[in-house]
């Protein structure tokens, strides 16, 4: 495309600054149509949760709500305190906008299907997110509301702790694939699930563990969603917010989801990874990351609508006294694990699967114990008494 | 020494097992919550007093409103006098009635009494959009006639609806020309009463002109008179 574009008599520069815009637009609307409907999918999932039916009115199943939750924050006035400080009160849903949208750039949609594969990919994703940290701070300190600024302080202690788990717990990943790039990342990777690098062996079980939980963390969710726990700081670092500017927080909180999502597929679950008879159809691999990553999305909501919230002093303990060791571990065991791999390489052959086997194991025992909770659930809810 | 290192070591590896064991057990407890059933009843759209599926499985009250309930208002014209002693009792003139000639029956009211009734309305009015639900209406009502349902809902898009009219149009036309009529027979009789009586007293007086003329001198008392 490139090329004919070029032969046209287009300057190369022209051509290239296209293609870019249209990519970023792609990746843009699809975040804001996806975290719009992640909204409507996650009351959906916490209203039959709690034994309700959830948004159900506008559009199909309630499919459209966020639209109509969109339009009725545009239509709020754009308020900003008395003292606060204006210009860091004004940048900040940006900045953390910014710092939820940058990360497309090397989030990968399928086997090779990729905006720009930077060879630090894994890298510059951690970093780039800390700008989230930058702009809830700005938040709390120029609304000039100690609940803010509190949300903001915890906010920043939070996503600056938990930075160190999840960097290490992907460090076994990179270890195994020898490549910080996305697609480097996946291709190291097979289709099967005792090919990935989530069953690969114990440690890096234990390493995507800690990633995930770590993930939470940083992504402000439920059981850490400290920053805005609402029973303690009326609304934490966005409480002064009302209009576009809320919106856009909630925009960058929900396509955070996405992103967590992606991030946790594309690294331990294989990815878009499809098997080799199956690889001409390139669009699958795309619905088969899809899939994945909504799966996972699926799972975050999940434990949002299940655990209760943790007590900062807990949320700290949990991170440097838990995590972090446990992170050195499976960092330490996976070299190990490299080490001996190494010389005999039958080893990788048996694990993967020993593992995969004992996670579908601990799924059986998990869906024995939903199956009596069903019924004893269906017993108290559903019946007279 | 030793002794607290192995205690917080013990609690250490406790508080790890916990978390899963835990966070394991209440996953599959939201989990079986997602596949049951919702137990909401989707009320203005799921009509909850015929639907026998909502009756049978709810495990709450469905049965609306108490008995004393003071709801919207209905009135059996059947049974209603026109007296107006409900019109009257209204503190907020929200209901308004027209009242015409009928024939005269015996009705029986709620708590058995016979009532007679010689008038009949015309227009009964009630604005729901005024009233304030206070009851006085139904105290002086003698035969019972307006009384508060259980009924509560009755939104609408606009204040006119709310108006509630308990005499048609059909039958307030048939009500209007049986009243005529019945005035106008009441107006013949009424005449005719008259003319008797005229007649009767023209009769009297002449008897009484007659027995004047036999008595000479009470007519002159008469002409003084005058």
């Amino acid at each position: 495309m490139e090329a004919f574009a070029v032969s046209l008599g287009v300057h190369i520069y022209l051509v290239k600054a296209i293609i870019m815009f249209i990519i970023a637009a792609l990746s843009v609307t699809f975040m804001a149509v996806i975290s719009g409907l992640t909204t409507w999918f996650e009351r959906r999932i916490a209203g039959r949760m709690q034994s309700r039916i959830g948004p159900n009115r506008v559009g199909p199943q309630g499919l459209l709500q966020f639209v109509a939750d969109a339009v009725k924050l545009f239509m709020k006035e754009d308020l900003i305190p008395k003292g606060a400080d204006r210009l860091l009160f004004k940048m900040s849903p940006y900045l953390c906008m910014i710092g939820v949208f940058a990360p497309f750039v090397v989030l990968p949609w399928g086997m090779g299907i990729i905006a720009a594969d930077l060879n630090v990919g894994v890298l510059y994703l951690i970093s780039i997110t800390a700008l989230v940290v930058v702009g809830t701070l700005m938040a709390g300190w120029g609304s000039n509301n100690k609940w803010s600024l509190l949300g903001g302080m915890r906010s920043a202690a939070q996503i600056v702790s938990y930075e160190i788990p999840v960097a290490m717990g992907l460090l076994p990943s990179i270890l195994f694939a020898g490549s910080l790039s996305m697609i480097g990342l996946m291709n190291a990777q097979g289709w099967a699930p005792w090919q990935w690098s989530a069953f690969q062996n114990p440690f890096t079980m234990i390493a995507f563990l800690i990633f995930f939980t770590g993930s939470l963390a940083e992504g402000n969710r439920v059981p850490f969603d400290l920053p805005e726990a609402e029973s303690e700081l009326v609304s934490g670092f966005n409480t002064e917010y009302s209009g576009f500017r809320f919106a856009v927080y909630f925009l960058a909180e929900w396509a955070n989801l996405y992103v967590i999502g992606a991030l946790t597929t594309a690294v331990f679950l294989g990815g878009g990874n499809l098997p080799e008879a199956l690889q001409p159809y390139w669009y699958l691999s795309i619905f088969l990351f899809l899939l994945k990553t909504f799966f996972i999305m699926f799972v975050i909501i999940w434990l949002r609508w299940t655990l209760p919230r943790f007590r900062i002093d807990q949320l700290m303990d949990l991170s440097w006294k838990y995590l972090l060791p446990l992170s050195f571990i499976a960092f330490f065991g996976q070299a190990v694990y490299m080490l001996i791999d190494h010389q005999f390489p039958v080893i990788d052959m048996v694990t993967g699967p020993i593992m995969f086997l004992i996670f579908l194991l601990v799924l059986l025992k998990f869906f024995y114990r939903v199956a009596i909770n069903f019924r004893e659930q269906n017993k108290t809810v559903n019946t007279r008494a | 020494m030793s002794e607290i290192t192995t205690q917080s070591k013990d609690r250490y590896f406790n508080n790890l097992v916990n978390g899963v064991k835990t966070v394991f057990e209440g996953m599959s407890i939201t989990l079986a919550s997602f596949f049951t059933r919702p137990v909401t009843v989707q009320y203005p759209e799921a009509d909850i007093s015929t639907d026998q599926t909502i009756q049978d499985n709810y495990k709450g009250p469905l049965s609306g409103m108490p008995p004393n309930y003071r709801g919207i208002l209905n009135v059996d014209m059947s049974i209603c006098t026109a007296c107006t002693l409900c019109m009257k009792a209204c503190p907020i003139d929200c209901i308004y009635l027209e009242t015409v000639k009928c024939e005269k029956v015996t009705v029986i009211g709620k708590d058995g009494n016979e009532e007679n009734k010689v008038r009949t309305c015309s227009i009964f009015k009630i604005d729901i959009g005024k009233c304030m639900f206070c009851g006085l209406c139904t105290i002086p009502c003698k035969p019972g006639s307006i009384y508060h349902t259980n009924r509560f809902e009755m939104n609408t898009q606009s204040l006119d609806k709310l108006v509630l009219s308990f005499v048609d149009d059909d039958s307030r036309q048939q009500i209007l020309l049986k009243g005529m009529e019945l005035d106008a027979i009441a107006e013949a009789k009424k005449k005719e009463k008259q003319a008797l009586a005229d007649k009767k007293a023209a009769e009297e007086q002449a008897v009484s002109k007659k027995t004047d003329k036999e008595k000479e001198p009470s007519t002159t008392d008469d002409k003084d008179n005058q």
